[in-house]
């Protein structure tokens, strides 16, 4: 799986943790290799091997400084692309840090995230496509934090849409970016949904269908792009939301939650909710990505709001009601002892597309759906349609990004 | 050393001591191929050891459905002690039975799936006539989809 990961961009960390030219490098792990990030004098984006090649030391105690990051041990610094540029003890003109060279990844901005390709530079795909990272900057934001558990159980509950009725069903009526939308009264009206799940050429679909008025369904789309990008179905004219899950290591995944409108400019009010932890976003410790509710506080769980009705679990913000279920099942939870029902057909689906595709790629050199940039241009929906009409026909069009169109939405 | 109960709990360490005993098979599964293209596909799958999945063909609009070794069943008998009848067309040809289906799981609370196999308008005819009684509908499958379908249901 981790040879899949390899063949995408995936978000690296936040472009705000290397905010100006020669700022602290930061340590970043992905795919179970640790690495530093950091931004040069000229502005250039860095993604190398932690440890000095020389003595092993870690160069998050680096000096960023004349284009380059200088190990402060010995001396020995490197650019951004991990060339060894300098090695003091070594003669004038020496040829020898020519031969010194760090593993390192490309790590290019694009919206609000620094991404990296960490596979092979002979296939290195175009640069991602996904409409929230490329609308103005007004437009768009993007929070990240760190899951304590493995990427896969974290990811699978941005298809699972039957946990929304219940364990979200506070924050429907309360959420200062979810309430109001006429959408959510079928949701809660209606708590046993249908579902569709349709292959897409880069993932899946996943329609969710709730009696609506006489003769009529409420229908809601989430798209899944692989290997871990979803959409959440929009509400009224709230922007839209959704994540990307990037593994750190087997145990720990990075959670990338964004908010964006396709037309108009995030209001000072949406924004800060966003950075106040509503919506999809977590209220993170300052200076860290890590929640304010985790594991070690037992996620501020709070009975007496949960009798009051004002949570499901007990546990406050949609992120964390997810992010605590989720931990709760240990690092990587045991699958032998599932019991799927039917209504968990998109996981099934999905876990399916994925290993198939690990497979292909191991067997055959197959590219993955999901690389190619064309596949990232999907949008949510939600919808209410006739009966007779089929979601996937009757929303060819609002499934697509159609730069300066607003997003399908009730 | 824990700083909390739901860190420890979290642990790698301590999932070692979930309960571990046998998950029991607890469907009782239907699986109905509505059309020839579809029994081909039932009768490969019913070769696989499963736990009370039982093979049935239908499709005409008798209220029969018949065993893969030719028996013919009611409908109503067929489907009782399930929980779970998942229905395969590749086609609308099964319509009237779909529909008979749903209606008896309707009364029954019994939980529907549909897979529909392929693509194309053939395909879309086979949605058109299960989506009203299918929970679940997977579409433009493969024989691998019902497989998995089928073995994460633990059918």
């Amino acid at each position: 799986m981790g040879e899949l990961f390899r063949q995408y961009w995936i978000p690296a960390l936040l472009a705000e943790e290397l905010p100006e030219n020669d700022c602290p490098p930061v340590r970043v792990k992905l795919l179970s290799e640790r690495m530093v990030a950091f931004r040069d004098s000229e502005g250039r984006y860095g993604l190398v091997d932690e440890f000095c090649a020389h003595r092993g030391a870690s160069l998050w105690f680096g000096r960023n400084e004349g284009s380059g990051l200088r190990c402060p041990y010995h001396g020995w610094k490197y650019d951004v692309t991990g060339q060894c540029v300098e090695v003091p003890s070594e003669a004038d003109n020496s040829s020898f840090c020519q031969n010194v060279q760090l593993t390192s990844y490309p790590l290019v901005k694009i919206g609000d995230v620094l991404w990296t390709y960490m596979g092979d530079a002979a296939t290195q795909p175009p640069l991602p496509e996904f409409e929230w990272i490329h609308v103005p900057a007004e437009q768009t934001y993007t929070s990240k934090r760190w899951q304590q558990c493995n990427w896969l159980q974290a990811f699978e509950g941005g298809i699972d849409s039957s946990h929304v009725t219940f364990l979200h069903s506070g924050g429907l009526k309360t959420d200062p970016l979810f309430r109001g939308a006429k959408g959510n009264e079928y949701n809660m009206n209606d708590t046993k949904p249908f579902f569709e799940v349709a292959d897409s050429d880069g993932g899946l679909f996943v329609g969710a269908r709730r009696n609506a008025e006489e003769g009529k369904y409420y229908w809601r789309i989430t798209p899944y792009v692989m290997p871990a990008f979803t959409m959440v179905p929009p509400r009224g004219d709230h922007p839209v939301h959704g994540h990307f899950w990037v593994p750190i290591d087997d145990e720990n995944c990075w959670t990338y939650s964004f908010d964006y409108h396709p037309v108009r400019a995030l209001t000072e009010t949406e924004r800060q909710a966003m950075i106040d932890g509503h919506g999809v976003h977590s209220k993170n410790i300052p200076g860290t990505y890590r929640p304010v509710a985790n594991m070690d506080n037992d996620y501020l769980i709070d009975r007496e709001a949960q009798k009051r009705g004002e949570t499901y679990s007990g546990v406050a913000g949609i992120a964390m009601q997810d992010a605590s279920l989720q931990e709760s099942m240990g690092p990587i939870v045991d699958r032998t002892k599932e019991r799927l029902v039917p209504a968990d057909s998109g996981i099934i689906k999905a876990r399916q597309k994925l290993r198939k595709a690990a497979v292909a790629l191991r067997d055959e050199g197959v590219t993955p759906p999901g690389v190619d940039p064309e596949h990232h241009r999907v949008r949510s929906a939600a919808v209410v349609l006739p009966q007779a009409e089929s979601f996937l026909d009757s929303c060819r069009d609002a499934v697509k990004v159609t730069p300066g169109v607003p997003q399908t939405t009730v | 050393m824990h700083v909390s109960e739901s860190a420890r709990a979290a642990s790698a360490a301590e999932s070692r001591f979930r309960i571990d005993v046998p998950i029991a098979p607890a469907r009782a599964a239907r699986v109905v191929a509505l059309d020839e293209r579809a029994a081909s596909v039932a009768r490969r799958l019913a070769e696989r050891p499963w736990a009370h999945a039982r093979f049935y063909t239908g499709g005409a609009a008798d209220g029969l459905l018949h065993e893969l070794d030719g028996t013919a069943t009611p409908l109503e008998e067929a489907l009782t002690g399930s929980d779970v009848v998942v229905v395969l067309a590749t086609e609308d040809g099964g319509r009237a039975t779909a529909a008979a289906i749903g209606r008896i799981c309707g009364r029954r609370g019994i939980t529907t799936a549909g897979v529909v196999l392929g693509d194309g308008f053939e395909a879309d005819d086979a949605i058109a006539a299960l989506r009203p009684y299918a929970r679940v509908l997977l579409l433009s499958a493969d024989e691998s989809d019902t497989l998995e379908l089928l073995t994460a249901l633990r059918v």
